[in-house]
């Protein structure tokens, strides 16, 4: 069922990759796989979206990936450096340098204005932003004129843009969403998807992002399925339609019984986060 | 609901636990005092009920202080012989006991107790009520030989054989050790010296016809009172008093009673401030806990729970924690009244305790005590969970802001703060010591009040200046720290409370201590002409042997002796003032300047003649001429002429109003028995005082009991007798310090709980741990930092002030200690780091994921 690594961007460059990744809680007879061998290239330059049902391992995938959670087995690498392995404050600095993130909510640290907010990674790092890049991502994002108010001034779209321009703000290697929508209505949320297609289209940023609603893995260049802890199938250049039918093919494809499934992913994800 | 309220307290018990150590300390203290006291009175109380004959007669007791003269008062001993005749005496001696004599073995080391208390030289009888029975050796016989204390002699390495020397106010006496004698009882801690009865009078009253009292024992079926009764008629009651056992062990204990109160009440101040410091912590703990179940107490309000319900139940929460810290701290401050306790044991006082006695009263008080503190601090919470609404459950969690406005805490800080600063105003201003103290007491508490209630919108105004610099200094990082800190100013300013009342205690005192320092100096350096004082570090008064001592040094030129004497005198407007007078040998304006309003020294010092200070002689209506009748000590009084007015810097609090003296003629005349409470020394001409000095160390090797002290030793021995005040103030702070702690830990930790997402969150995008062990690390200085602003600031004005009262009682100088004040904030930023290590610690321990899935 694992699909081999397969989605070379036209000049061959990948952002991500992992190899034999697994990810087991608790251990011996008790233990379960939230993600079991999977292999996995992350293309440069493009949007992935992650989709699968709650308790799939696709938000496990996404911690793994990005240095957030440790691995059981199996080897990652973050452009060419090969993650699993590093030392908790290596991969701190990991994070902090090459790496954006997008959560579904509580984004911003409430005490810092909206600037703050955007160039917090970089002046813990102790960098200075790139003025320029730093304008065109807050015109982009049209928040000119939100930049002094704090969290609690903005309305929920206006945080998840705010969080948007953080995680570009660095020109990281790599972006993670974390069911950016998944608190928005439908325009908020239509908006802040806009935004993460303009900027792999126009900034050449590369984004994974975790979703379970098909209208917004639909903005991505290619949507990977994941089940019970591997990846089932792909979608290149998907549409709503085609990945709604894609995931109704699915479960029908794989009549298991549902009970099971949510019951062994719900144990492994309760222990990390609660999707929903 | 009850068991819905035992589990939330159960679930709780780690974030109760410093709530609880607070609530622990405080009673811990105030049952600790209790049973000291208890202990301690109940021991003396047998111990005096023992001891005491059933009559006892002693000299009229106006005016008796031996204390500042040295002398003692006595009645004749031939008075024994009297009482012996009346029906109903048993027995009857004249004892002859004086604690004016010093003891010196052949080392010139005193043998007396170091701790203050008196060294007891007396007649030797043997009766059922002695305190001691002879353990070795024989009774004393003749003038050579004494009994030594059991408890002394091995403290000071003295054996039956050890020569001793007596150095009573007749003259010395050199005497060997033929005995040693036990405590049967509780030894008081003084150290006690026997005589044979036949010279005792002779050696240590100068004369075998005197005696210091009379004790007398009932003959059997003849009760105390009626025998005093009896006695009383055959002498004579008006000359003597007359005491029962029961009288004499009320009146004993009374004065014991005054140094147990001294113990009772710092420690009761220990507990005053482990009880305020504590309700901030309290009040903190709770507000809180209930900020973060919101949305707990929303569900129990939607699943039907009235606003009465919740209420009770965070109340009951309040009472299980002061029900648990009750307990503890009584158990605790048995504990430490035991160890108090073995503490006097350590100064000689051996109380034979076998018990620690808790009356009814002391867990009554400690319940109380516990149970209301907790009690008072959970009651605002308690309400503002009530008033949580059922819609908080279905609400998201949102992190608790600033919450309500601030203004009724502005309004009321605003009037509060005026009134106590109109009250320090008038404290300043004022003219009259009773006033301006009390005019201070006011201030203190009505400020203290207001900058407590106002201390949350304090916070942003001074912690932005405070931690102004943190952005530049430590990027991000400060930056949070600082907006944390603002974060819940009400948080802020509860937590900094703790400190602030501590450090405006310190505060106060230090300026006030630093001021009487400063002023004794001046003092000091305009009054004293001598190159050297001669006396004890004590100011009690010594044998007039050192007197003669120091005047055949070879160097020394004139010596002028001082002697204190208590006095009443008799006003020309009606009043009696009891004060202490001084009396000088000729050559004072060479060893003291004096500034005179009118006259001078050779008048003052005159025959008959007595000098008043100017103020004092203005309000009394005395002036020069007038005939002022003084009473001595012994019933002896004369009328002395005003020859002198003196303008004196004069400290009225230190019982020498009037600033009264006279010539050592005059006193020689009504208070003979005197002794020199100090030597003004000048080198003769032609001799060093640096060269004088070590000769005249060596004249006075022989006692021990004084020293030779230039002006500057002189000074620090002032200063040194103002600095115990100063260690209690600093005892004092210290818990009050632990205690505020306590209190920023907890608050840090209650945050950090409460901030877990965020953490998540920033350690997600890249903080590494020790940029987040130092964000809360500064969170937790600039609030120490701030309390200690806020307190110091206070105790500033309020030293200020107390310097107002102190300067109109003479002690014009005011100090301002600024090393103190700098090592004092620079302490409390110490006091932030340290009370951030736990929380930040835990902090940086959090898993990030399970941090941001935080709910």
């Amino acid at each position: 069922m694992t699909t081999p690594a397969a989605h070379e961007t036209p000049d061959g460059e990948v952002a991500a990759r992992a190899r034999g990744l697994t990810k087991a809680y608790g251990s011996g007879e008790t233990a379960v796989l939230a993600l079991d061998a999977v292999d996995v290239d992350i293309a440069r330059g493009r949007f992935t979206a992650v989709m699968g049902p709650s308790g799939s391992g696709k938000s496990t995938l996404m911690h793994c990936l990005a240095g957030l959670d440790t691995v059981s087995a199996g080897q990652v690498w973050l452009g060419g450096t090969e993650i699993t392995g590093l030392k908790e404050r290596e991969l701190t600095r990991l994070r902090r340098d090459r790496i954006g993130f997008v959560f579904q909510s509580f984004n911003l640290i409430p005490t810092l204005t909206a600037a703050e907010n955007i160039t917090l990674p970089m002046d813990i790092a102790g960098r200075k932003p790139d003025a320029l890049w730093l304008d065109r991502v807050v015109d982009t994002l049209g928040l000119r004129n939100r930049l002094n108010h704090r969290p609690a001034q903005l309305s929920g779209g206006q945080q998840q843009r705010v969080a948007c321009a953080r995680a570009l703000a660095s020109r990281p290697e790599l972006i993670f969403a974390d069911e950016p929508t998944g608190n928005l209505d439908s325009g908020a949320g239509l908006e802040v998807l806009g935004f993460l297609r303009g900027a792999v289209d126009d900034l050449g940023q590369t984004v994974v992002m975790v979703t379970h609603d098909p209208g917004a893995a639909a903005h991505s260049d290619l949507v990977l399925y994941l089940a019970d802890g591997r990846i089932v199938d792909e979608m290149e250049q998907p549409t709503a339609d085609a990945v709604l039918a894609r995931m109704h093919l699915f479960t029908r494809a794989n009549p298991r019984p549902p009970d099971v499934v949510v019951v062994r992913g719900r144990t492994a994800d309760d222990v990390v986060a609660q999707e929903d | 609901m009850l068991k819905a309220t035992l589990r939330s307290f159960l679930a709780h018990k780690g974030r109760l636990a410093l709530s609880a150590l607070a609530v622990i300390l405080s009673v811990a203290f105030v049952a600790g005092s209790l049973i000291f006291s208890d202990t301690v009175t109940r021991t003396f109380d047998r111990l005096f009920a023992s001891t005491a004959a059933d009559v006892t007669v002693q000299p009229e007791q106006d005016l008796r202080s031996t204390r500042l003269s040295g002398s003692v008062q006595t009645l004749p001993a031939a008075l024994r012989d009297r009482v012996a005749k009346v029906d109903g005496v048993a027995a009857a001696r004249a004892e002859v006991s004086v604690q004016n004599a010093v003891v010196v073995d052949r080392h010139h080391r005193s043998v007396g107790p170091t701790t203050g208390a008196p060294t007891l030289t007396m007649a030797w009888y043997v009766t059922h009520r002695s305190p001691v029975k002879l353990t070795s050796g024989h009774a004393p016989h003749g003038a050579g030989e004494v009994l030594l204390d059991a408890d002394t002699a091995g403290r000071r390495g003295v054996r039956i054989g050890d020569t001793l020397t007596v150095q009573a106010q007749p003259g010395t006496l050199r005497v060997r050790v033929v005995g040693i004698a036990t405590f049967t009882t509780t030894n008081p801690g003084a150290a006690l010296v026997f005589l044979d009865p036949a010279v005792a009078g002779r050696e240590l009253l100068g004369s075998s016809a005197k005696a210091t009292s009379i004790s007398v024992d009932a003959a059997a079926g003849v009760s105390d009172a009626e025998l005093k009764h009896r006695i009383g008629a055959a002498i004579g009651s008006g000359a003597y008093d007359l005491k029962t056992a029961g009288e004499r062990a009320k009146s004993a204990a009374a004065g014991l009673g005054r140094f147990l109160d001294v113990i009772k009440y710092v420690m009761l101040g220990f507990a005053g401030v482990a009880l305020l410091v504590g309700v901030f912590l309290i009040v903190n703990t709770f507000t809180m806990l209930i900020a973060q179940r919101t949305r707990e107490l929303g569900l129990l309000r939607a699943l039907g729970a009235d606003r009465r319900q919740v209420r009770r139940s965070v109340l009951t929460e309040a009472f299980l924690l002061g029900l648990a810290g009750s307990t503890l701290g009584l158990a605790a401050g048995t504990g430490l009244a035991f160890g108090l306790v073995r503490l006097l044991s350590t100064f000689g006082m051996n109380l034979k305790a076998t018990e620690m006695v808790i009356g009814w009263a002391t867990p009554v008080t400690a319940y109380a005590v516990g149970l209301g503190v907790t009690f008072v601090a959970a009651y605002l919470p308690a309400r503002r969970a009530a008033a949580v609404s059922p819609m908080a459950a279905l609400a998201d969690a949102e992190v608790a802001g600033s919450g309500k406005p601030l203004t009724v805490r502005a309004i009321t800080g605003a009037v509060i703060g005026t009134a106590g600063a109109a009250a320090l105003a008038g404290c300043a201003a004022a003219t009259s010591t009773g006033r301006a103290a009390s005019l201070l007491g006011a201030g203190v508490v009505l400020t203290l009040i207001a900058t407590v209630v106002a201390g949350p919108l304090l916070v942003r105004p001074v912690i932005r200046v405070l931690g102004g610099a943190f952005p530049a200094l430590f990027g991000p990082v400060g930056r949070m720290s600082q907006r944390n800190a603002l974060r819940n100013p009400r948080r802020t300013g509860a937590t900094a409370a703790a400190l602030m009342v501590g450090l405006a205690l310190v505060g106060g005192m230090s300026v006030a201590s630093a001021s009487m320092s400063a002023s004794f100096d001046r003092q000091i350096d305009e009054n004293l002409g001598a190159d050297f004082i001669v006396q004890n570090a004590n100011f009690t008064p010594f044998t007039r042997q050192v007197k003669d001592g120091v005047a055949r040094t070879r160097g020394v030129g004139l010596v002028v002796a001082q002697r204190l004497t208590p006095v009443a005198v008799r006003l020309p407007d009606g009043d009696r003032v009891r004060t202490t007078a001084a009396a000088y040998g000729a050559g004072l304006d060479d060893v003291v300047h004096i500034t005179y309003v009118q006259g001078g020294s050779p008048a003052a010092l005159a025959d008959g003649r007595v000098a008043v200070d100017a103020d004092f002689a203005r309000d009394h209506g005395l002036r020069v001429g007038s005939v002022l009748p003084v009473e001595f000590p012994g019933g002896r009084h004369t009328g002395l002429t005003v020859s002198a007015l003196t303008d004196q810097d004069v400290a009225e609090g230190f019982g020498t109003e009037g600033g009264l003296y006279f010539g050592l003629a005059t006193l020689a005349k009504y208070a003979p028995d005197a002794q020199d409470s100090a030597l003004y020394v000048n080198a003769a001409p032609g001799t060093g005082p640096a060269d004088l000095r070590p000769r005249l160390e060596r004249a006075l090797e022989p006692y021990p009991q004084v020293q030779v002290r230039d002006q500057a030793d002189y000074k620090e021995l002032v200063h040194s007798q103002i600095a115990v005040l100063l260690y209690l103030v600093y005892a004092l702070l210290g818990l009050a310090i632990v205690i505020a702690v306590l209190g920023v830990v907890n608050t840090l930790a209650l945050s950090v709980v409460e901030r877990t997402r965020e953490i998540g969150l920033l350690r997600a995008i890249g903080l590494g741990r020790r940029q987040l062990r130092r964000m809360i690390r500064l969170e937790s200085v600039v609030i120490a930092v701030f309390g200690a602003v806020l307190g110091l600031g206070l105790g500033l004005v309020w030293g200020v002030c107390m310097q107002r009262v102190l300067a109109l009682r003479g002690l014009t100088a005011l100090a301002i200690p600024w090393g103190t004040i700098v090592a004092v904030v620079i302490g409390s930023a110490v006091v932030g780091v340290v009370a951030a290590l736990l929380p930040a610690l835990r902090a940086s321990r959090m898993n990030v994921l399970a941090a941001i899935a935080h709910e």
